[in-house]
């Protein structure tokens, strides 16, 4: 059902989709990857989407992280509708207002733990250096990170790799945090501390976080859950 | 940005093997640039001297007087007012001079020679003493009447010395022979082809020998502080000249010498002037420049296409192996420009770094070329005018040779540097699973 037009946009509610559907084109074949599908994030949720491989997770994340666009459905984000958006509004509203952190780490290799943490805010501007590099040294004694500063991703773990990660994902203190399968390519151990840590940093900030997982041990630590089967929110 | 600039840097570094392969074969094609250009520049150098202290200035106004419409002698009249209004007009001459200009026949007891005879005032021209380099007698020796200078190859030729005299024979303008007498006071060494055929003689001699008024010479000379700046000042010369009331000939690239038998032919009396730059008046030697220029152009036309294809698929490679890398930065926040920046910054830095480089070696290479004082050919001596190889390093060309290359490699580098930046930022979330 439609909601009333006279209820404001909610302050509350980060993302909204609404009846958003996503196709792939492979040549002739279109691959149906999300159906009809509607769902509401609110500030300082700490949310998982579950579901198994191919279940649409990954492109759940890229609509929301505006990476990608709906073929038919609304997406809003943080009060913007992304399908109106050219890149360079989608580009400014990733760096302002989302923070990701990918399955593979994905940092810089060539430069160090705090430059990689520092990047955003540089791509931000307008903050000195001085604040910047407190605040990047802050965020690595928070992380468990703080002898690591100076080291390249190639010289660090992969648990220490998806903190600087995470770091670097809550930098610009961003409205939302996604998380694509953060945990994947970590040994449960280190993932249960990975997990632990967003969460204490989801309580400690009231950040919002969104991540993805098929893992049991890192679902429970959700607040909710989200699962998906084909394409489809079950029941 | 500061920190993209690191990036490419440390990207450069992190790659080593590619960078020192495409690195050294961008400075090498840049050494290669740079000991060309110097040979070219080298050559004409040394022509360009020979040639100014014989035959030309590096502008000259001459012309020709014909008395009837089928006579025609290379003189310039009334020229007095000229070289007047011509020190006026080019502030940028260093020196103004008027020559006479002959030809004739040498002879000696034993032999004859065909000469240029140029009629100098030895006292107006100190450039002379500076660069003929005397093997025997006194330069000064000019001032006299009926005096000669030859060069070392002709006094061989003629088995002259100096104090010998020599005859000096030649066809006036109303068809006559006439001669006179000349006595040897100095012999410079060779200075090439032009030095062969031409001798130096005190301008009231040559007046003599030609039944020439004193308000008439051969030609106006200007050496200008610039030689580069050359055909400009021919042209301010054309046109103010024309405005004078003067009439011109039509500007052809050929010695005047070249251009007796047109003029005979032509229908009109009275004076004409003619204003030429040094390249046309030795244009039958300045082909070896345009040629030496050519082959240039083509080499490091092709070495560099070669280069241009190898950053190109350096960075090609760069950018696929970075795939993920430039959709992670797309993804948290960074523009496609920067992106954009971030590769030009890769192959801006590898170019610049790498033509810097061989823009040094090259200028390095250059004075030990000349420090080795290699040894031309005869045939290559007669043409290029020097018993040596002369390399000379124009600042200017080189840093021109660095940023061309430089340029020519970013120009390149915009097409896949634009591709990496229309990645799409979804490319960062693949993963599988
Ligand atoms: N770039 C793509 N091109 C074509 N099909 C795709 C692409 N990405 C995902 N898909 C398909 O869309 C469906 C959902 O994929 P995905 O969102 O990656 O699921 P998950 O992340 O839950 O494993 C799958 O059937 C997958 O094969
Ligand atoms: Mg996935």
């Amino acid at each position: 059902m439609p909601e009333p037009l006279s209820e404001p946009p909610s302050a509350e509610r980060i993302v909204q989709l609404e009846g958003v559907r996503k196709d792939y084109r492979l040549g002739a074949v279109v691959v149906p990857a999300l159906r009809a599908l509607d769902l509401t994030i609110s500030r300082g949720e700490f949310s998982a989407i579950a579901g198994p491989s191919g279940s649409g997770k990954t492109t759940l994340l890229n609509l929301i992280g505006c990476v990608d666009v709906a073929t038919a459905g609304r997406v809003t984000v943080a009060g913007q509708e992304t399908g109106q958006l050219s890149d360079r509004a989608l580009t400014r509203l990733r760096l302002f207002q989302i923070g990701f952190i990918f399955q593979s780490f994905n940092l810089v290799p060539v430069l160090t733990a705090l430059q990689n943490i520092e990047f955003p805010l540089l791509l931000q501007g307008g903050i000195g250096r001085a604040e910047r590099h407190e605040r990047v040294r802050a965020l690595l004694a928070r992380v468990g990170l703080g002898d690591h500063a100076e080291h390249r991703p190639g010289e660090l773990s992969g648990g220490q790799r998806q903190r600087v990660a995470i770091a670097r994902a809550l930098v610009t203190r961003p409205a939302l945090v996604l998380a694509d399968e953060p945990t994947a390519n970590l040994d449960s151990k280190t993932g249960g501390t990975i997990i632990e840590l967003m969460q204490q940093l989801n309580e400690q900030d009231g950040t919002t976080f969104l991540f993805s997982t098929h893992d049991q041990q890192v679902i429970k630590h959700a607040h909710r859950v989200i699962r998906l089967v084909d394409g489809q929110i079950a029941a | 940005m500061s920190r993209l600039l690191l990036i490419a840097a440390r990207n450069l570094l992190q790659h080593r093997g590619r960078t020192l392969m495409l690195g050294s074969a961008i400075a090498l094609v840049t050494l290669l640039l740079v000991l060309l250009t110097s040979v070219s520049r080298g050559v004409q150098d040394t022509m360009l001297r020979a040639a100014t202290t014989i035959a030309t200035g590096h502008v000259n106004i001459a012309g020709f007087y014909k008395i009837t419409s089928g006579q025609a002698a290379p003189v310039v009249t009334r020229y007095e007012p000229l070289v007047k209004w011509v020190r006026q007009e080019v502030p940028e001459a260093r020196l103004v001079v008027d020559r006479l200009r002959g030809w004739g026949k040498l002879i000696s007891p034993t032999a004859s020679v065909q000469v240029g005879v140029r009629g100098v005032d030895i006292d107006a021209e100190p450039e002379l003493a500076r660069v003929l380099s005397i093997v025997q007698g006194d330069l000064r020796g000019l001032r006299r009447p009926n005096t000669a200078l030859l060069f070392a190859k002709q006094a061989e030729k003629l088995a002259v010395r100096v104090g010998d005299t020599l005859t000096l024979s030649a066809p006036t303008v109303r068809g006559a022979n006439n001669a006179v007498d000349v006595e040897v006071v100095a012999i410079a060494r060779n200075l090439g082809l032009l030095s062969q055929f031409n001798i130096f003689a005190p301008k009231q001699t040559v007046r003599e020998i030609y039944l020439l008024k004193r308000d008439t010479t051969g030609a106006i000379q200007l050496l200008l502080r610039d030689p580069s700046r050359a055909a400009g000042v021919a042209e301010r010369l054309r046109a103010g000249l024309t405005r004078q009331g003067y009439r011109l000939l039509d500007a052809q690239a050929e010695p005047f010498w070249m251009k007796i038998p047109i003029v005979t032919r032509e229908d009109w009396t009275g004076q004409k002037l003619d204003v030429t730059t040094w390249r046309d008046e030795l244009a039958m030697l300045t082909w070896i420049l345009t040629a030496f220029d050519t082959v240039t152009v083509v080499v490091v036309g092709i070495l560099l296409v070669i280069i241009v294809i190898g950053v190109m698929n350096a960075l090609w490679i760069s950018i696929r192996e970075r795939t993920r890398e430039i959709g992670t930065l797309r993804a948290i926040g960074m523009g496609r420009g920067r992106v954009l920046l971030m590769f030009m910054l890769e192959s801006g830095l590898l170019a610049l770094g790498a033509t810097t480089i061989g823009a040094l070696l090259g200028v390095a290479g250059a004075h030990l070329l000349n420090a080795a004082r290699i040894e031309l050919s005869p045939g290559f001596a007669i043409f290029l005018m020097s018993d040596t190889l002369q390399l000379a390093v124009w600042p200017r060309a080189v840093v021109g040779a660095a940023a061309l290359i430089s340029g020519v490699i970013t120009c390149f580098a915009l097409y896949p540097a634009y591709r990496a930046a229309r990645l799409r930022p979804v490319l960062a979330l693949h993963d599988v699973g």
